[in-house]
Order: C-alpha cells, then structure tokens, then sequence
C-alpha cells in the first residue's frame, strides 16, 4: 500500500477561471494518471464518481473540514472565522445530532410539500414582477427565489432582503479559497449577522408578530428552553440564510442555461409539473454546486491508497455526474435516463450531513421551473456569461435572456 | 443473534444475524443486499432505506414515527408496512423479522 503523500499525483489549477469554465477537460487528464485523487492549491479533490460514493459517507473516517478552509484563509479569531468553525456541520458529532434533530421536522418531504403552495406564490409574484421586462440577468432574478422561500420559512420580513441580497452573494463566495475577497467577506458577515440579531430581537419583543408555525418561533422556544445557546441561535440561522441562497439560486440558473438550449424540454416543462421533477434530478446530475470539504479523521486505507489522518480531501460532486465510468454517455442530458441505486447523483452529499434542505430545494426548484416556461415564452441567450470559482459553490456568472414575456 | 430476512423484488432471499441495537439498514448495507440505498447514512433524512414489514411483524416493530412517515413523503406509497430500515433497530424479540425490499426507493 502506498501513502497519499508518496503518490505522483495530477496537479488541478482549480483556482484559475479557465478551470472553472471546463473542469471536465481538465479532470479527463487527470484521470490518465490517477483514476480518482488529484492534488491541487487547496487540499486534494476526490473527483472519481465511485469513490465518492464509497468514502463519503463513512461518517467514521472523515469530519467536515471547515475550520481547514478557515485556517487556509488566514481568517482564524475573525467573526466570520468564528462562525465557520462554530456552524452547525461543524459541530461535534453529538452536538450536531441533537440540533439537527431540533428542527429536522421543518424539512421534511412532507413539510416541503405543505410549502409548495407559498413557492408557488412566489415565483408567481417574481414573474409578474420580471417578466414585463423583456429581457434580463436570469441568474440575478433567480437570486431572488430560493431566498424569498427560506426567509418565508425562517419567519423573516421579506423587505429586508433587496438590502442584504448582495451579502449573501458575497459570503456565497467565501469557499473560493480566494484571500483577496477576505475583506468583503467579513464585512458581508457583519451585515448578515447583523440583521440575524436583530431579526431575534424583534421577534422576542414581539411574538405576536410572527407565526407559531415558522422556525424562528421554534428556535426561539427550543432556546428559551435552553437546548440551543443564543449565539448558535444566531449561528443557524446565518447558516440557513447561507445554505439556501446560491446552491438553489445556482440549480436555477444553470437549469435555464441547459434548456435554453432545449427548446422542447422547456417547453414540455411548462406543461408538464412531474416532468419537471425528472428534468431537475438530469440536471443536477449534469452539474451541482458543491465541493465538500472533509477531513480524515484517522488514517484512511481506500484502494490500495493509505490517506493519512488529519488530510483535508475535498469531494467534488459538482461534475461527479459527468463521470463517464459511472454514467453512460454522461454529456447527454436525458431527463427519462434509467436511475441506477448506486448510481444517482450525489449533489446533497451522503452520510450524516446529507443536505438538510433537499426537499426544500427539490420543491421550490420544480415549482419554479413550471411556471417559468408559462410565462417567459422562447428565452435565448443574448449575451456573455462567465463562471463562479469552481472551489466551494460553483455556478454561472450572469445568463442574461430575452424571451417573449406572458401575462398571468 | 436475532436473524433478519430480506427479500429482493425478485423473490431472492438473504439472512443475516445482527446484533442487538444495530439497525435493519446496516444489516442489508453491510452485507450488500442490493436496494436499501441509505443515502444519509441512518438519520432519518433521505428516505431512501424503505423497506416494507412482513404482515405478521408489524406489531413487534410497531408503528413509523410522525418524523419517520413525513419522511417517507419523498414519494406516494399506500402499500401497507413501509418503515425506514435504519429505524428499524433490531433487538432478541425481532429474531426471525421479514422485511420486503421495493423495486426503487424513488
Ligand atoms: C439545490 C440546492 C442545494 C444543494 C445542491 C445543496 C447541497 C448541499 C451539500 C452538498 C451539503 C453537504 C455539505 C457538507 O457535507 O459539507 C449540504 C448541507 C446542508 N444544506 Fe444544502 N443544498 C441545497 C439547498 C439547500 C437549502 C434550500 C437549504 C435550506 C433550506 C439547505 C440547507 C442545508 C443544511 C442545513 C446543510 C447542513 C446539514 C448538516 O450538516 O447536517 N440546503 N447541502
Ligand atoms: S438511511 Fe436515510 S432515512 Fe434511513
């Protein structure tokens, strides 16, 4: 068996914007000298689909490594800092069960449903507001989407969010791994928990302002009754806020980025609510996100590979589905592709840090994708788009459209 | 050790012993009894280890938790005995357990 560190490994430039623009180019290089670890500026990247799927959710071997990316950018003793080590995925193991478990009920499936219809309202309301227009930024009107949901559910004012969107977008960037953004970053911190602080100040002095069903009602009360300190209060709810904002947002757009090309599938989503079911689990195969970061937690023997302990690995699921050992033909997008158990995507992660908020994002992704093709009619690119930094959350710069707009 | 049974769509058959206290998902993952998906690993999350009781158990294994059925929400299902294998903890009066696995957990 040969140690990690003793490996000829590929080099991945992931830092650089022409990685983030083609990945896939790159990784099939990579894999010519090594079938699934690369090395790179950040820490290793576990690219292969399988061994993803093998190691991933060996709950046992790995821990999340976000106080390794804060170590990275220098930011340790920051407020931003703070909140990164502190966040509920990475809490230790018993902690981090006995949250979950807090609120786990407010994301279930069939919570998710219950919420369809406020989803439905929403992107009713952000069509009836955009589309008139004729033409515009998607990804900056699908910013408004998943956002408006989550503050829905948390209970928040949704006034407030034309005024912290951009921070949102800022700290969406914080896994980047990029030291010159640091500055921007903290003070995106600053707002946002700012406006958390205040969100609970506000809703303690008035109860009655909110509703006994939202989850800062719950938090509030899980906390008086002392299972939650005021700071994690705090700290989930930023984390929320983070969790669901750009990982949907970026879903949303590169869906519409894929059907702009796909006339008939649009078309049929439109019309056709289950359809959009199937459209959505294709297109997350085809791209998520995320880059999981995990520490090994002991030493780690994996195919013939000793990973010593204390190694930051990440796992980047976000091309994972375009591996073409684990899914035929993988460039073809196919919303009716046969789904094979162990071989369906893997954008909400494996183990005990399994998205939380899946269904949530399954829900309000399938309302939003039938309802716009009803209303923004032969949407065509007419611009340039560009990439987000693959690290962390991956996405599309900008995909500015114009379509014939629909009346409700 | 209490043995459970699994059986496939197709009519295969596996019988595995576990320990008290572990969970009738671990017993099919560990052993690569094809079907129970388990993608979160047992917390009740993803709801991909469905498995359905064999009628005469159902009153040792008693009933899904509020969280557990709201769970197997992910899709329609009104076959009778669906459970979430990994809250399904395995103890000496549930030796002999049957359990049928679905077709597809989507
Ligand atoms: C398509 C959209 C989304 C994708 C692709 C996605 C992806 C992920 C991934 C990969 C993780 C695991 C991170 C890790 O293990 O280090 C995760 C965790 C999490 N996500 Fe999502 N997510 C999405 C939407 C959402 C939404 C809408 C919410 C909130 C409503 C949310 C809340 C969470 C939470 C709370 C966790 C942490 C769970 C834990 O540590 O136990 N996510 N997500
Ligand atoms: S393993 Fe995920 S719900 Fe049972």
């Amino acid at each position: 068996m040969q140690t990690l560190t003793d490996l000829d490994l590929p080099h991945l430039p992931v830092e650089t914007p022409a990685f983030a623009e083609n990945p896939l180019r790159y990784l099939a290089e990579a894999r010519a000298k090594h079938p699934w670890i690369a090395s790179s500026s950040i820490g290793y990247l576990v690219h292969d689909y399988g061994a993803i799927r093998e190691l991933l959710g060996q709950d046992d071997k790995l821990r999340p490594a976000y106080d390794g990316i804060v170590e990275q950018l220098g930011a340790h003793g920051t407020p931003w800092g703070r909140f990164t080590e502190e966040q509920m995925i990475s809490l230790p193991v018993e902690q981090h069960r006995l949250l979950r478990d807090t609120f786990a009920a407010k994301f279930t499936p069939r919570y998710a449903n219950q919420m369809r219809p406020m989803m439905q309202g929403t992107i009713r309301r952000l069509l009836d507001e955009w589309a008139p227009k004729g033409r515009f930024d998607f990804e900056e009107f699908a910013s408004y989407f998943p956002i408006s949901n989550m503050f829905t559910l948390v209970g928040a004012p949704r006034e407030e969010i034309p005024s912290i969107r951009a921070s949102f977008e800022t700290l969406g960037l914080a896994f980047s791994m990029d030291k010159r953004r640091m500055p921007a970053i903290h003070e995106a911190f600053g707002r946002v928990e700012a406006l958390v602080q205040r969100l609970i100040a506000e809703r303690r002095a008035h109860p009655e302002s909110g509703n006994r069903d939202d989850l800062l009602h719950l938090l509030i009360q899980t906390s008086d009754e002392g299972g939650i300190a005021e700071r994690q209060l705090a700290d989930l709810l930023i984390f929320l806020f983070v969790a669901g904002y750009d990982t949907s947002k970026n879903v949303l757009t590169h869906t519409m980025y894929l059907l702009l090309q796909r006339p008939e599938i649009y078309e049929r989503c439109g019309q056709d609510h289950a359809y959009c079911g199937k459209v959505l689990e294709e297109a997350i195969r085809y791209y998520n996100p995320g880059q999981v970061p995990r520490f090994t937690s002991r030493d780690v023997a994996f195919r013939d590979v000793l990973i010593p302990r204390d190694t930051m690995l990440w796992f980047t699921l976000s091309i994972s589905g375009r591996d073409p050992i684990a899914f035929p033909d993988p460039e073809r997008f196919d919303p009716d592709r046969q789904i094979e158990p162990t071989r369906r995507h893997i954008a909400f992660s494996l183990g005990k840090h399994m998205c939380l908020g899946q269904f949530i994002a399954r829900a309000q992704l399938q309302e939003a994708l039938h309802q716009i093709p009803q209303r923004l009619r032969n949407p065509r690119l007419v611009g340039k788009f560009g990439w987000r930094p693959f690290p962390g959350i991956w996405g599309l710069h900008g995909l500015p459209i114009e379509f014939e707009p629909v009346e409700a | 050790m209490p043995k459970i049974k699994y059986i496939e769509p197709n009519g295969v058959e596996h019988v595995v012993e576990l320990q008290p206290g572990q969970s009738v998902m671990q017993g099919a993952v560990w052993n690569g009894i094809p079907g129970i998906v388990a993608e979160c690993g047992g917390s009740c999350a993803c709801g991909t280890c469905r498995v359905y009781v064999d009628e005469s158990w159902r009153e040792k294994t008693g009933q899904a938790s509020d969280m557990e059925d709201a769970t197997m929400e992910i899709r329609e299902d009104s076959r009778p005995g669906k459970r979430l294998s990994c809250q399904l903890t395995v103890t000496a009066e549930l030796d002999g357990l049957v359990v049928r696995i679905p077709e597809s957990q989507w």
